[in-house]
């Protein structure tokens, strides 16, 4: 108890000291000098925004924000935020609470130039002339009638490269999603990374609730706990693989919290070190360990060689039966094999030891 | 030592990268993981606390709006009352209380990933501060629901600029609460029996009796992860990123442990479920560069992992002797068996991506990745044993040549008995992808891709003893070979030249190379079809195959055509075939390979019956089917739906010979008012895996299905048919300003394992053969979960919540049928008693604060 209170002590003065230590960093990051602003004000209802700024450089990762191009309202001029909020006013206070209005009004601040609203919903004059011609303004709704890849593309302006940089050609995009199928900017609906549910795994859970329903069996990664994420292994936006692993390999993925997994073992089980889906699987199971069969059927599909490992055990051989049998009770088969992953022991290739 | 020191030194580096502050980092949907802390109580880490704003989303128009596919956005929530200090606005809510479990609730299911206790909790400390005028914000949020499931984490940044986050986190894994030793030192790594057991010198009674007195306990692994992470804006093109995490793992589990067979050999042998240590961390490095332009994008990062086990073996002490099977003949007497644990080791991987847009809206990505994991453990030694071991035959323990079948313990019971110290085992990783879109008109795009991938092993390890010039190793903790004369696992060219035997280590190097070209033709505004096809050739070394080509051809359709729906849908044809099959691919890795080993008049051991197919090289067929569509009945309802199902047919005699799996699932959701939220779902899916095996008749060197050692009536056939129902509900109301929320979660799972076999010869036993019986018991678990919650308001920014988690379960799993009364079966003990079947009961009153 003692070393779990020190511990934990410690751990807590680590966390008060990085605060401590990168607070400045937070401050000192308003004062950097950067780029200059040549665009004029897409504020057409006054010149309050200029009244209102401050001597600060807008944050770089603004500095490319322009007001979004919407091709079915190729004539259409920027009108301003407060435009907007005259007829948006409750959309435009629950925004006001999102990352993205926080950063996208103090860019504003520092260089009129940037929009707010029209950075994603594109220029509004057109739009706040025909209110109600569906496409004037870019929308992110169904029916909204701005394409999708009209959508996406308006989001990757500022969004592109890195953990979206094979957004296309991945499933998600060719199954015609749009980003807003799993963000809403729009208001704070999760803790983290504007979703439209309130976590991952509900967002996910929309379209693959038959996954999510697998994490509620037996065996289980600690998602419904709230332990872990489906972005912890898949990165939804693409990747280089076709189910959008977050890794090279279905291995690679799993070694990221099994690293004492990844060996390389003395002597190795090829299976195990071709894929770990082939005895388990990666979501939930109603066998012990995620496994995909009972043990030892399991370990039979491959196994067929001489003296035990062969045998077609039945009901006979449980603890209830006449003649109990190792390889049947309990952990069954990895018993006696338990370093079934591989050995490093110089006497384990069979996994004995 | 030296490790050891490196690993202090490892655990350092996240604190060490953040003071130099010069490595950004973020765990982001790209790389790593940790992208998201909450925990049971709230896995949505708390943003459902606040009620949804009754005033909707707009005042143009009432109800919710769609995302594309056809989903219902939620009501935004009330938005947190700010508190102005100065340039920063403050907001947060703080939830303290205390819950009450009663029930089954030491259950290791109602406990798996949570561990409720009783008691004081911290439910959510969540609190923000943002500075409007620069866009500067910082966070803190903490929970704290058990010793062991408890996160905290600090994030501060400038929105556009950079973010600094760090966390802390414990999760706790509770594997068993009915488990019992006979051992002491458990979660240690050296078993000893507990007293009065005697090592190779107690009866099955006094270890039933030992068994039986030992108290029940509960093994857990925790995992205590500290991160922090760091990501910033260079330019507006340039951004950087690197996190670093550590995470200490500690606990017990069940584990194996073996003194050879116990079945064939009532009253000998040694069959034993020990509890293994669990004492390691890993430290997680990544970090990467990426710029994002016009024309170009460039992605670098590198990802690094350092494994350490703070012990290499752990050991246990064996309660029973042996007994040779030859007459007048006497057994040493082994007392201590060994596992090495799994290797400390460390990984590096570098990737670089490059991508340039292309005329006709197109883009060509290559990127490339090269890894090395890597491991240099120092090796246990064969055996740990002192004077002897094996068979006296003459019917005393002295060596010497009356005793051939009988070793010097210290001829292997040290390092110099390998032909190195080390492990020193390596693979290499080389990733190479190239793919190509382009756009030649609005509603055409084509696609193509290459991907190569490899594995190289570097080092292989020949298992021979300088010290005695045998080659192979020491079977069982040396037991197979004292109880059996002559199956010790030695191999050499005089006393033991017939001897098959495991000599090296099997390299596994692997090839893929992929290759897909796929189109997509928009028809219309509301039809969308897709074409890919994709050649994927598998090349493993040492496998039964070198080459496994699968061709696949995946249909994709997407259909928007009525307002109310959104239909998508895919299929895939994938025929996966190879080269010759060879049924023994391993003998490299035996005796038989040596120079001087002489096979047995009767030949030597068949490998495996020719006919069998390893199903990850085995040719097949599959098709998958894939359908989903989200409809909108009414403006404020949505009811999903979704059919999946994947049929493979393996051409195989033997071996898995099918996997099918067929589901569908139905949601509804209804969102009547911001006051008022419904949902409920259904799911069904059943699985199907067929499996053939054969039984041998008597050991011989024919492979052959239908020869002498694998006669057709040794067959047997195994069905493993699962059937899953889910169903869940939820329902929200507000009356006045109380709030009412419910839920209820169940899934029925049910699992028939059957099987019929050719003739009695296929079974373990024969007699059973006349039993009349075909299947195993079922192997079920069904689970209810019942929420209901209250919540009323004591002030304007003060609330109380009162609570009930209730969560019922039956299971069984046959593996444990009869482990509730006997774990201690002739010379076989078991530690844990398998799942159990719970009920068990959750009461929270929380305090809610808006800070």
């Amino acid at each position: 108890m003692a070393q779990a209170r020190e511990a934990r002590t410690r751990r807590m003065a680590a966390l008060a000291w990085l605060l401590a230590v990168f607070a400045p960093l937070a401050i000192a990051q308003q004062d950097r000098a950067d780029l200059s602003r040549s665009l004029p004000s897409s504020d057409l209802s006054g010149d309050t925004v200029a009244a209102t700024r401050r001597d600060l450089i807008a944050a770089p990762g603004f500095a490319l924000a322009r007001v979004g191009d919407n091709p079915a309202a190729p004539g259409a001029t920027p009108v301003g935020e407060r435009m907007c909020i005259g007829c948006h006013q409750l959309e435009a206070e629950h925004f006001t609470h999102t990352f993205h209005a926080l950063g996208l009004h103090a860019a504003n601040k520092a260089d009129a130039s940037i929009p707010v609203c029209e950075t994603c919903h594109g220029a509004g004059s057109a739009h706040a002339r025909e209110p109600t011609t569906k496409g004037l303004i870019i929308g992110y709704t169904k029916g909204s009638q701005t394409p999708i890849e009209v959508q996406a593309r308006t989001c990757l302006t500022c969004h592109e490269g890195g953990p979206r940089d094979h957004w296309r050609g991945s499933v998600h995009q060719r199954n015609d999603l749009s980003c807003s199928d799993c963000h809403n900017p729009m208001a704070k609906f999760s803790a983290e990374g504007s979703l439209a549910r309130g976590s991952i795994n509900d967002t996910c859970a929309q379209c693959h609730r038959d996954v999510r329903m697998q994490f509620d069996r037996r065996s289980h990664m600690p998602l419904p706990e709230g332990q872990m994420s489906c972005v912890d292994c898949h990165n939804p936006h693409g990747s280089l693989t076709a189910p959008l692993l977050k890794t090279n390999t279905v291995n690679e993925t799993c070694y990221q919290c099994h690293a004492e997994k990844r060996g390389p073992f003395l002597f190795e089980h090829a299976p195990v070190r071709t894929n770990c889906l082939n005895c388990h699987t990666p979501h939930g199971s109603n066998q012990h360990a995620l496994l995909v069969a009972p043990i030892p059927f399991l370990c039979q599909q491959c196994h067929s060689h001489q003296r035990h490992p062969n045998d077609l055990q039945t009901p006979a051989s449980l603890a209830t039966g006449p003649h109990p049998d190792e390889r049947l009770m309990g952990r069954a088969c990895i018993t006696c094999h338990a370093n079934i992953h591989g050995s490093n022991a110089p006497s384990g290739p069979r996994f004995h030891e | 030592m030296r490790d050891r020191r490196l690993h202090r030194t490892l655990r350092l580096l996240p604190l060490a990268t953040a003071v130099a502050a010069a490595m950004p980092v973020q765990a982001d949907s790209g790389v790593g993981v940790d992208t998201w802390r909450a925990n049971r109580l709230h896995p949505d880490a708390g943003v459902s606390i606040s009620a949804p704003d009754e005033r909707g989303t707009s005042w143009l128009a009432p109800g919710q709006r769609r995302a594309p596919t056809g989903n219902l956005y939620q009501c935004p929530l009330e938005p947190a009352p700010p508190r102005e200090r100065g340039d920063w606005i403050g907001h947060g809510v703080l939830e303290v209380g205390a819950i009450a479990t009663s029930g089954d609730d030491h259950d290791a299911q109602w406990n798996r990933y949570v561990d409720w206790d009783s008691g004081l909790i911290l439910g959510l400390l969540d609190y923000t501060l943002e500075r409007p005028d620069d866009g500067s914000y910082a966070n803190v949020r903490a929970s704290r629901i058990s010793d062991d499931d408890e996160y905290y984490q600090a994030v501060f940044g400038r929105a556009g600029s950079f973010k600094v986050q760090a966390f802390l986190r414990d999760v706790p894994n509770v594997l068993s609460d009915d488990a019992k030793s006979i051992w002491n030192g458990v979660g240690g790594n050296e078993l000893t029996l507990v007293a009065p057991l005697v090592p190779a010198g107690s009866t099955r009674a006094e270890v039933a009796a030992a068994h039986a007195a030992a108290p029940t306990r509960t093994l857990s692994v925790t995992r205590e992860k500290q991160g922090i992470g760091f990501s910033m804006y260079l330019t507006p093109r340039w951004t950087l990123y690197a996190n670093a995490t550590n995470e200490d793992r500690k606990g017990a589990r069940a584990f194996g442990g073996t003194f050879f067979f116990n079945f064939p050999f009532p009253d000998n042998g040694g069959i034993f479920e020990t509890l293994r240590p669990i004492d390691d961390s890993t430290v997680n490095l990544n970090g990467g560069l990426r710029f994002a332009g016009p024309v170009w994008r460039m992605d670098f990062g590198y990802v690094g992992s350092f494994y350490r086990d703070a012990y290499t073996r752990f050991t246990y002490e064996t309660p029973y002797a042996l007994y040779p099977v030859v007459p007048g003949a006497v057994s040493a007497p082994l007392t201590i068996g060994q596992f090495a644990t799994e290797p400390d080791n460390d990984y590096h991987n570098l990737k670089a991506t490059f991508t340039r847009k292309l005329p006709l809206n197109g883009e060509l990505s290559l990127t490339a990745s090269g890894g090395r994991m890597r491991q240099d453990d120092d090796l246990i030694a064969p055996i740990e044993c002192q004077g002897v071991f094996g068979i006296g035959l003459e019917g005393s323990l002295a060596l010497g040549p009356q005793n051939p079948f009988l070793f010097d313990c210290a001829d292997w019971n040290t390092p110099d008995a390998l032909s190195r110290r080390s492990a020193d085992m390596q693979i290499d990783t080389t990733l190479f992808d190239g793919r190509i879109v382009l756009q030649p008109s609005g509603d055409l795009t084509v696609r193509g891709g290459v991907r190569w991938n490899r594995e190289d092993y570097r080092d292989t390890y020949l298992a021979f003893n300088p010290r005695t010039g045998q080659y192979g190793y020491v079977s069982e903790n040396g037991a197979q070979g004292s109880v059996v004369p002559g199956e010790i696992g030695f191999w050499d060219p005089f006393g033991n030249a017939s001897n098959v035997t495991r000599v090296r280590s099997l390299a596994l190097d692997l090839e893929t190379t992929e290759a897909t070209f796929a189109a997509d033709w928009k028809l219309g505004t509301h039809d969308t079809l897709g074409a890919t096809y994709t050649f994927n050739r598998f090349e493993p070394t040492h496998r039964e195959r070198r080459e496994v080509d699968a061709h696949s051809l995946k249909l994709t359709w997407v259909n928007r055509a009525l307002d109310w729906l959104t239909f998508r849908a895919n299929y895939t044809y994938l025929t996966q075939d190879g080269d010759r099959y060879n049924h023994d691919p391993y003998e490299h890795t035996f005796s038989m390979s040596l120079p001087g080993f002489i096979a047995l008049p009767g030949g030597v051991l068949a490998h495996t019956v020719d006919a069998l197919r390893k199903y990850d090289v085995s040719s097949r067929d599959q098709n998958k089917l894939d359908l989903m569509a989200t409809l909108a009945p009414r403006a404020d309802m949505t009811l999903s739906a979704s059919l999946r199902g994947e049929w493979n047919d393996y051409d195989a005699v033997l071996g898995r010979r099918g996997y099918d799996t067929l589901g569908f699932t139905l949601q509804w959701e209804w969102q009547p008012s911001p006051r008022t939220s419904t949902s409920v779902y259904y799911g069904y899916d059943r699985s199907s895996l067929g499996i053939a095996n054969i039984n041998d008749l008597e050991n011989g060197d024919d492979p052959t299905l239908g020869g002498a050692t694998y006669p057709l009536e040794g067959r047997w056939w195994v069905d493993d048919e699962q059937r899953n129902h889910n169903a869940g509900a939820t329902f929200r109301h507000a009356f006045g300003r109380v709030r009412f929320d419910a839920g209820w979660n169940s899934l029925y799972s049910r699992g028939i394992t059957s099987y019929r076999f050719a003739s009695p010869v296929a079974l373990a036993y024969f007699s059973d053969g006349a039993l009349g019986i075909d299947r195993f018991p079922p192997m079920s678990w069904r689970v209810n979960s019942f929420d209901i919650g209250i919540t009323f308001p004591l002030h304007e920014r003060a609330s109380l919540r009162l609570f009930d988690y209730y969560e019922r379960a039956s299971i069984r799993d046959w593996h444990y049928d009869g482990f509730d009364r006997v774990r201690v079966i002739d010379h076989r003990v078991y530690a844990d008693g398998g799942p159990e079947s719970y009920d068990a009961n959750m009461v929270g009153l929380l305090l809610r604060v808006t800070l």
